[in-house]
């Protein structure tokens, strides 16, 4: 009874999921939880397997192992589905069909009058556009009608699988500034992205994916705090024990016959680091790209429990 | 509401054909074509029947089985598969807008039998020769699916019509089995597109055939099946 209360509000449960393809494994013991009205952004390098994880909430793979729970049934009965809204990664439209078309299609398969389109196309501002034929239009503007599509049934969660990759800066700022209303009304998000600068904007909670497990969490701040920002490359004589004492080192991986050193403070890194090697060479520095970053990243910094949580759950993708 | 999901499936599938009139040109004027110039040639009543065959069947072997590869191919198939509606709806719609597609290669027909001078049925035996072959098109429609759930477009367009044009040959659909080669006529009663001919043939002289039916309806068991495993089996 008590373990029912505290889930009323559960939007979605993934416990202890793991996935293979073939012998390649895409998921290794992820758990994550979402409440009614939050924002979850599933942050992590390519190949991480943030589409295998969305795609276990949407249904489209089956659980292999562990659960997946949405609106507390399962995904993939058609009926439960009823309360998702989905974004997916490369769709497209069939040459046929016009915006408005599209976007009454979807208000009718989701059990909505056909009247539910106009006011979610007008939303997103696709008003003009709705005699258009879907196939012929911008990046950014199929985007949209997806997330129209997703949105017309008033969904309780909307899932994104990277719905800004390939949209220039304008196309996204509106993107987001769509969503961001929309989660004013309490609609539950969970959205991938591998762009640490965009989780700013979108989410509560960051979830760090890496190689199929869940490397950290914690609020967008707290994360970009902890992150590195830069990485310095170079050519060294020193052991990877000594580099990582290096002060502001926060990761340190081999690359060939270089090292690739995530620092937040590159400055008093490099000081020390010509210091102790004299004979160091070919020296970059560069922005961190993001598998740089999670990269020496190991644990959660936080549990990835949605904040005011009664629920106990294990320690997260942790060996 | 399923009903209405329905109609909005169809809907968009019929859009798809009526948007697309390159397609319609091949399945309708092709078979037409062929049909008007054979009975106006022949004279023969009896050949609405084995060319209505074959334009049904080209209509429900390829207008679904392309569509779901095309779905495929384009990611839309996703996008279906992640919304609330069962799948079996999704594609009951792509079967049932081949519909209108077939009745009107029937129409076209039968209009250019009458043109030609060789309409020589009653009302009755019209409607049941095109009751027939709307019904008995349905495996074929689901052959076409089993095989658009693991072929792109172009191939499952190429397989396809690798069945179609020897099973139209081969069935008598095109010229009477009479005047071809032997063997053609002792491996037809193997093909389910002859059952479907002889079926309908046989609504002219009153009706029967029923051990051509329970072929008929033994063919869409296996080919429901060869569906079912195939999508089960298809990528995304
Ligand atoms: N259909 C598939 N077959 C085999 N391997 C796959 C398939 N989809 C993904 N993978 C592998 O699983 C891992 C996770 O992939 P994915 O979930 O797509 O990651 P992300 O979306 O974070 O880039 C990757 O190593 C990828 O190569
Ligand atoms: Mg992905």
């Amino acid at each position: 009874m008590t373990q029912e209360k505290a889930t009323a509000d559960t939007v979605l449960e993934i416990r202890a999921v793991h996935h293979r393809y073939g012998r390649a494994l895409a998921l290794d013991g992820v758990d994550l939880r979402l409440v009614a009205g939050e924002c979850v952004a599933l942050l992590g390098p390519n190949g991480a397997g943030k589409t295998t994880l969305v795609n276990l909430v949407n249904g489209l793979l089956p659980a292999q192992a562990g659960r997946v729970r949405l609106a507390g049934g399962d995904p993939r009965d058609a009926a439960t589905r009823r309360h998702l809204g989905v974004v997916q990664q490369s769709l497209g439209f069939p040459d046929t069909l016009k915006v408005g078309e599209l976007v009454t299609g979807a208000a009718v398969r989701a059990g909505m009058p056909r009247a539910a389109a106009a006011p979610v196309l007008a939303e997103l501002g696709l008003t003009d556009l709705a005699g258009r034929r879907a196939a012929r239009l911008s990046g950014g503007q199929k985007q949209r009608v997806q997330l129209a599509m997703a949105l017309v049934s008033d969904p309780a969660l909307l899932v994104l699988d990277e719905p800004t990759a390939g949209l220039d800066v304008p196309a996204r700022r509106r993107f987001w500034q769509i969503l961001a209303q929309r989660r004013a009304r309490g609609t539950a998000v969970l959205v991938t992205t591998h762009l640490i600068a965009e989780t700013a904007a979108i989410a509560d909670r960051v979830v760090v994916l890496d190689h199929g497990r869940v490397v950290a969490a914690g609020s967008p701040a707290a994360l970009a705090a902890r992150l590195p920002d830069r990485t310095v490359i170079a050519r060294t004589s020193l052991g990877p024990a000594r580099l990582a004492g290096l002060p502001g080192a926060v990761s340190v991986r081999e690359d060939g016959d270089h090292v690739r050193i995530g620092t937040r403070a590159p400055e008093s890194l490099l000081r020390v680091l010509l210091a102790e090697d004299p004979e160091l060479s070919d020296l970059r520095v560069e922005g961190a790209g993001l598998s740089d970053a999670v990269v020496g990243l190991t644990e959660p910094t936080e549990p990835t429990e949605p904040t005011g949580s009664t629920e106990q759950t294990g320690k997260v993708g942790v060996r | 509401m399923n009903v209405r999901v329905l109609g909005v499936e169809v809907l968009d599938e019929l859009r798809g054909i009526v948007r697309e009139p390159a397609a319609l040109f091949f399945a309708v004027v092709m078979p037409v074509g062929f049909f008007a110039l054979f009975s106006s040639l022949f004279g023969e009543p009896t050949m609405l029947a084995t060319f209505g065959t074959f334009g049904v069947l080209a209509v429900s072997l390829m207008s679904p089985g392309i569509g779901v590869a095309r779905d495929r191919e384009l990611g839309w198939s996703r996008a279906k598969r992640v919304s609330a509606v069962p799948v079996g709806i999704t594609l009951a719609a792509k079967v049932v807008a081949a519909l209108p597609y077939a009745v009107g290669v029937l129409l076209a027909m039968t209009v250019a039998a009458a043109l030609t001078g060789s309409l020589d049925a009653s009302a009755g035996v019209l409607l049941r020769v095109g009751g027939v072959l709307v019904l008995g098109a349905l495996p074929f429609a689901l052959l076409g699916m089993a095989v658009g759930f693991q072929a792109g477009t172009n191939a499952s367009s190429a397989i396809l019509n690798a069945i179609l044009l020897p099973s139209a040959v081969l069935s008598g659909l095109w010229m009477p089995l009479e005047i071809l080669p032997g063997f053609a006529a002792s491996l037809a009663p193997f093909l389910p597109t002859y059952h479907l001919a002889q079926l309908a043939l046989a609504q002219f002289d009153g009706g029967g055939g029923a051990g051509h039916a329970l072929v008929l309806a033994g063919m869409t068991a296996v080919t429901a099946a060869l569906a079912a495993v195939s999508y089960r089996h298809s990528r995304l």
